[in-house]
Order: structure tokens, then C-alpha cells, then sequence
């Protein structure tokens, strides 16, 4: 009896989690000549957005960007709840933004909701149509977090050792920068690609001597399994990841109102979730991830919430884009080249912000992540925890 | 293959050898021998029939590469899912002449190797001893039919925890791919050797070691040889899926590569080159296979 159900939740689980097994099933139709038809077009009513992660145990929460923060608030879902006719669908990815990808290029979402910088370049680069419509995750640190007994103190000392990295996603672009300040190359390091679910068992039992990835390892070494020995906090904010909310050009064109009405939507948690007196509720709310809070508010630790969490598009974003784009085809991570200019459209931001009278909310960093402009946001104040 | 075959055929235009060879051989023997030489010949020819059977074997692929040659034209799958064949080519051209397709495949091979030397042995050992003495089969068989129910890469979580991720991981589940096949094959094969060629060994008063190496392994040669081509081709295949998993080079990595940086002409490139190999393997077997055997048609 136990036995079956939980294959059957097994089963469930795969089927939404890993959508990359329909692309190979669409490819095996392909082999044996069935597949004639193109990807059916979807129920126009449905806004399908996909999210490039899961929580611990494929809980289907993400963590750590404005996106996710209206996903656990239904901000989007409160946008369109009196459009009866309109259903939001969020589908998480075990396999990150490679398996958005996937998932975009099948025809089977509309939003690339967070979706990370190098992911999303690797696409454009092989002409997948997306635009750009809101910044979702800006400055997000790379940690380096390692056994105890493994002898790493940092960067340096990585030369041929063992280390997991998440490879496709945005940690890869932001590891291999980090690695290249530091006068290291991929090369000379053993990388094994895990999915952070796997990276995280791997540092427990102690088979790799360490791992780049996110938030994720804080609450390891906070239990002394693993040690964070680097994070880019510390030495260079333009090493960080970005990631950003992405529609299909087809979507797009066939629904720019729809569009305009989800990009206010998330405007809007970003007016919640960047305001410092919601600090510990944004963090408790990453915690339906199963990621304890205490890792958040580390992760945020002199961070202010819209360094993070701001949707504005500005040079400083666009100027991450490009470096990301430039340096991806450096390290032969893509190799035709990415328009990344005509990539943007900030039009729908734009008009949320009007809208919302949020024009001067938020600060605005020119392309060196200088601070051209201050925003009201800064003003807010974190509640006396 | 040269004609010194004592029976003149019409195609080879030579008939003045065998005469010398026909007077020293008996003549019942001879026509046996002769008319295996003639079937052994005749199978190699470029006959007409040869080519229709490669024809026919050309076809499905032709019409497969046809098919996806029109979608790419069409777009009947996205480009990103389905590249242009010409992208393909293109990619297998840029990885052989940059010599990763060529380290990847050799550390695969590598790989391979080791884990069908250790899972032939163990399994050639494990069979014939169950072979030969029936008490330790009687022992062994209900938990290795047990075990060998749980397909390869269904040890890998318990495995990841005995041996951790590092080659041993991916060695022992090649090994065990060739172990059960293998295993069962050497079995079946020593068990099915007649009665009457091990009482031959009596009559000849062959000791243990003779009996083994002179009558039962050569009897039971082909049984055991169908057990090492389905072990190893079970390797080749296992070991893909044991590279896909945390590993750093090889061809299943380069297919993890290219997924994850959605270069699906590097996964395809990788797929080609996995299903060549596999074919040469196979077909390598398979000639050997049949050079072990040749004692037993002329028999």
C-alpha cells in the first residue's frame, strides 16, 4: 500500500519537475515519424510560468528574488482574480534555467520567471525569442563552501581539487568570473556538475571537497558540516548573478495586455518585498523552500533588500547582461554571438511604475554600479526584531 | 581472403591448387571440409544478396536522416530542440579536430574497460562455479537471481554511498552491467554441456583441471560468448548513463554538457558517436564469436 503511493508521488513529482523527459519523448516521436504537427498553441487564458529551481526535497518554492516573493504572496494570482478566464500556472525546475530552456523552446511556457543571466543568454544565443521585461534578482552572491578538513581557506587554494558546480546555470558564468580574478580557469579545477539537490548530499558525505553555489550552504556551515571559506560579498558585487523575468516574444505579441498586468503584479511585491520593515516576512516566506531563515538573513547580512530585490532594469543591469554575454563566449560557455541591446523591454516596467507612481521608489546604478539616482525605498527601515 | 580453397569456383578462375591438398585428405572429411570452406567463402562475397541486405539495413537510417532534414527545413521541432543536421556535422568536425571528442571517447573506452574486465571475471568465475558444482549454486542462485532483478542503475543511490561519486562509481556499475549477463551465460552454458562429451573425460581419465579447460569450456564456448556480447554491450550502454552523472569528462558528460548549456548538436554528437562505437563493438564480438567457433561447425 505505502509502496504504491509513494510511487504514484514519485511519479507526480517527475512529471511536473522534469519536463525535459516530454522534450526527449518529443524527440523520439520525431525518430519514428509521427511528429508532424507543430507544438499545439496553448489555452490563451493560461499564463504558464516557470520557475528555474526548487526548494529542498523539490519543495515547489524558490528563494532569493522578487519573483519568488510574488509567487508566495499570489500577488500575480490576485492580479487576475477577478479575470475568471485567466489562470496562472507556475511549474518549478529541479533542473534550473537549462531546463526552462527546454521548457520555453518546447512551447510550453510563457514566462521565465527568475530565470539566471547565463541560461537565458545560452538561449538567445541559439535564438530562442524572449524579451527582458523586469529585473528579478540583481548582486546575488556566489558562495564557496567546502569540507572542514579539506585545507581550501579560499580561492586560491582550488587548484585540482574536486568541486561541484551547478553547471549551465548562472553560477557557472559567476564561478568561472570569480575563478579568472583570482588567475584560475575552469581547467584547473575538477568541476563535477550536480544539481544543487545532489550537492548538498555530496557535502555531507564528503565526497567533493567543496561546492559553488547559493544561499544554499549557509545553513551547512551553520551546523559545522561544511565551511563557507568565499563569498562575493566580500570582494567584488559585480561578480554576482542576475537573473530576470522573461516572456516569450510569442506571448508577448499575442497578449501584451496579460503581460503588462503580471509585470505590475510583480512591480508590486517588489514594492512589499523591497520595503526593510517586511525584511524577516520576505525571509520567512522563502522558508516554504525549506530553507531555514537563518540562511536568508545571512545571505542578507548589510545587504539592503533592493540591492537584491529591485525590478528596475538599469545600465548597471543591462552592463551585467552584456559582461555575462561577453565573458560566456569567452570561456566557450556559447558559441554564436548574443544581441544582448534589443534583448530589453522595459516598456511594460515603465508603465507599471507610472501606474503605481513608483518612478522614483527605487535607486538606479549607472553601468560601473554607481548610484546615479537615490529612491525612496532606502528610506524604509527594518522593524526592531 | 585468399583462394586456397580446394573446390574451384566459378568466380575465382582457379582451379590447379587443390588438386595436391584432395589426395592427402580422406575423402569423406574432405567433402564436409569442402563444403564448409564453400559456405564460409560464398557468406563473405559481394554478392547481389549482400547488397540488398545492406541496402535494406541503409533504409530506415536513410529515411530517419531524411526526416530530420525536412524538420530542420520545416521546423517542425524547434531548431533548439532538433538542430540542423548541417550544425551537427559541423559540431562532430570543430570536437574532432579541437581532440575532445577523441579524449572524451578514449576516457570513456578506458572506462569501459575496466568495468568489463572486473564484471567479465567476477562474472566468468561466479559462472562457472555454479556450474560445476551444483551444491554452491544451490546456495548462490535465489539471492543472485534476487540481486540481478535490480536493473543497473538502481544500485547507484546505495552505491554513491559505499564507493562515493569518483570512478569507482562509475567502474562498478560497468562491472556489474557485464557481471549478470555474464554470470548467467558461463552458467547455462557449463550446465548444458552434454553428459556424454564429460563421460568422453572418464573414459579418457582426464583429471578436474583437463575435464575443465579441454571438454566443458569449449562445449559450452558459444552459450558463454552470447553472455559477454549482451555483458558488454550492457557496459557500453550503462556507462553513458553512469557519466551523465557527476563526472567531469567523458562522452555521457559531454551530453551533460551540452544539455546543460542547450548545445543539443553536442548531445547528438555525443549520441552518434556512443551508438558507432556500440556497433563496432558488437560487430567485433561478433567476428570473434564466430573465429572461437569454427572448431564446432567442422565438427
Amino acid at each position: 500500500m505505502t509502496t504504491t503511493s509513494r510511487q504514484r508521488r514519485v511519479f507526480s513529482r517527475r512529471a511536473s519537475t522534469n519536463p525535459s523527459r516530454r522534450s526527449i519523448i518529443a524527440l523520439a516521436a520525431l525518430a519514428l515519424g509521427l511528429a508532424v504537427a507543430a507544438p499545439a498553441v496553448a489555452d490563451s487564458t493560461v499564463i504558464r510560468l516557470g520557475y528555474p529551481g526548487v526548494g529542498i526535497d523539490n519543495r515547489p518554492f524558490g528563494y532569493g528574488d522578487n519573483v519568488s516573493v510574488a509567487h508566495i504572496g499570489h500577488f500575480i494570482e490576485d492580479e487576475f482574480k477577478n479575470d475568471p478566464d485567466v489562470k496562472v500556472e507556475w511549474t518549478f525546475f529541479r533542473g534550473a534555467g537549462p531546463a526552462v530552456n527546454e521548457a520555453i523552446a518546447n512551447g510550453q511556457l510563457d514566462f521565465g520567471a527568475g530565470e539566471g543571466d547565463l541560461p537565458s543568454i545560452v538561449a538567445r544565443s541559439k535564438g530562442l525569442k524572449t524579451k527582458i521585461i523586469l529585473a528579478a534578482d540583481t548582486r546575488d552572491p556566489i558562495y564557496l563552501a567546502v569540507k572542514p578538513d579539506s585545507g581550501i581557506a579560499g580561492i586560491d587554494d582550488l587548484k585540482g581539487r574536486k568541486i561541484a558546480q551547478f553547471r549551465g546555470t548562472n553560477l557557472q558564468i559567476a564561478t568561472d568570473r570569480v575563478l579568472e580574478a583570482h588567475g584560475l580557469t575552469e581547467r584547473d579545477i575538477k568541476f563535477i556538475n550536480l544539481d544543487t539537490g545532489n550537492t548538498l548530499a555530496a557535502l555531507a558525505s564528503g565526497d567533493i571537497d567543496g561546492a559553488f553555489g547559493g544561499p544554499e550552504y549557509l545553513d551547512l556551515d551553520r551546523r559545522g558540516i561544511v565551511k563557507v571559506v568565499y563569498s562575493t560579498k566580500s570582494d567584488d558585487p559585480a561578480f554576482g548573478r542576475q537573473a530576470a523575468l522573461l516572456v516569450t516574444e510569442d506571448f508577448e505579441s499575442r497578449h501584451p495586455d496579460l503581460t503588462a498586468r503580471v509585470v505590475k503584479a510583480v512591480v508590486r511585491s517588489a514594492q512589499w518585498s523591497t520595503d526593510e520593515s517586511n525584511r524577516e516576512a520576505v525571509f520567512q516566506g522563502w522558508t516554504k523552500s525549506g530553507i531555514p531563515v537563518e540562511t536568508f538573513r545571512a545571505d542578507f547580512a548589510g545587504v539592503k533588500l533592493t540591492d537584491r530585490l529591485s525590478p528596475i532594469i538599469d545600465d548597471f543591469f543591462i552592463a551585467r547582461y552584456r559582461a555575462q554575454a561577453e565573458r560566456a563566449k569567452a570561456y566557450k560557455l556559447l558559441r554564436d554571438d548574443v544581441d544582448v541591446d534589443s534583448w530589453f523591454e522595459p516598456k511594460y516596467l515603465n508603465q507599471a511604475l507610472a501606474d503605481l507612481k513608483l518612478e522614483d521608489y527605487w535607486p538606479r546604478y549607472d553601468a560601473t554600479g554607481k548610484k546615479v539616482a537615490t529612491g525612496t525605498v532606502e528610506q524604509t527601515q527594518a522593524a526592531t526584531q | 581472403m585468399s583462394l586456397t580453397h580446394p573446390i574451384p569456383l566459378p568466380q575465382a578462375g582457379e582451379g590447379t591448387l587443390p588438386s595436391r591438398r584432395t589426395t592427402r585428405v580422406p575423402s569423406a572429411a574432405k567433402r564436409e571440409r569442402d563444403r564448409v570452406r564453400v559456405r564460409e567463402l560464398t557468406g563473405s562475397m559481394p554478392s547481389l544478396r549482400r547488397l540488398q541486405s545492406v541496402a535494406v539495413s541503409l533504409a530506415f537510417p536513410a529515411v530517419l536522416l531524411l526526416l530530420w532534414e525536412l524538420s530542420a527545413r520545416y521546423g517542425w521541432l524547434p531548431e533548439q530542440i532538433l538542430p540542423d543536421p548541417r550544425l551537427v556535422i559541423q559540431t562532430i568536425q570543430e570536437f574532432v579536430a579541437s581532440g575532445e571528442l577523441l579524449d572524451d571517447t578514449r576516457i570513456s573506452l578506458a572506462r569501459v574497460a575496466q568495468g568489463f574486465l572486473f564484471g567479465g571475471l567476477a562474472g566468468l568465475l561466479l559462472g562457472i562455479a555454479m556450474g560445476l558444482w551444483p551444491r554452491f549454486q544451490a546456495y548462490v542462485d535465489p539471492l543472485f537471481l534476487a540481486v540481478s532483478q535490480v536493473p543497473t542503475l538502481g544500485w547507484m543511490p546505495l552505491l554513491i554511498l559505499l564507493v562515493g561519486i569518483d570512478e569507482e562509481l562509475k567502474v562498478t556499475i560497468i562491472a556489474w552491467a557485464a557481471f549478470v549477463p555474464v554470470t548467467l551465460n558461463t552458467y547455462r552454458g557449463i550446465r548444458g554441456v552434454p553428459a556424454r562429451y564429460r563421460e568422453v573425460g572418464q573414459v579418457l581419465t582426464f583429471g578436474p583441471w583437463s575435464a575443465l579447460t579441454k571438454i566443458v569450456l569449449p562445449a559450452a564456448v558459444p552459450t558463454i560468448f552470447v553472455g559477454i556480447r549482451e555483458g558488454l554491450a550492457n557496459s557500453w550502454q550503462t556507462l553513458v548513463a553512469a557519466e551523465l552523472f557527476a563526472s567531469s569528462e567523458g562522452l555521457g558528460y559531454l551530453m551533460a554538457w551540452g544539455r546543460q548549456l542547450f548545445q543539443l548538436d553536442l548531445v547528438i554528437t555525443a549520441m552518434i558517436v556512443v551508438g558507432a562505437i556500440g556497433l563496432l563493438l558488437n560487430g567485433g564480438l561478433g567476428a570473434i564469436e564466430r573465429r572461437l567457433q569454427r572448431w564446432q561447425v567442422a565438427s
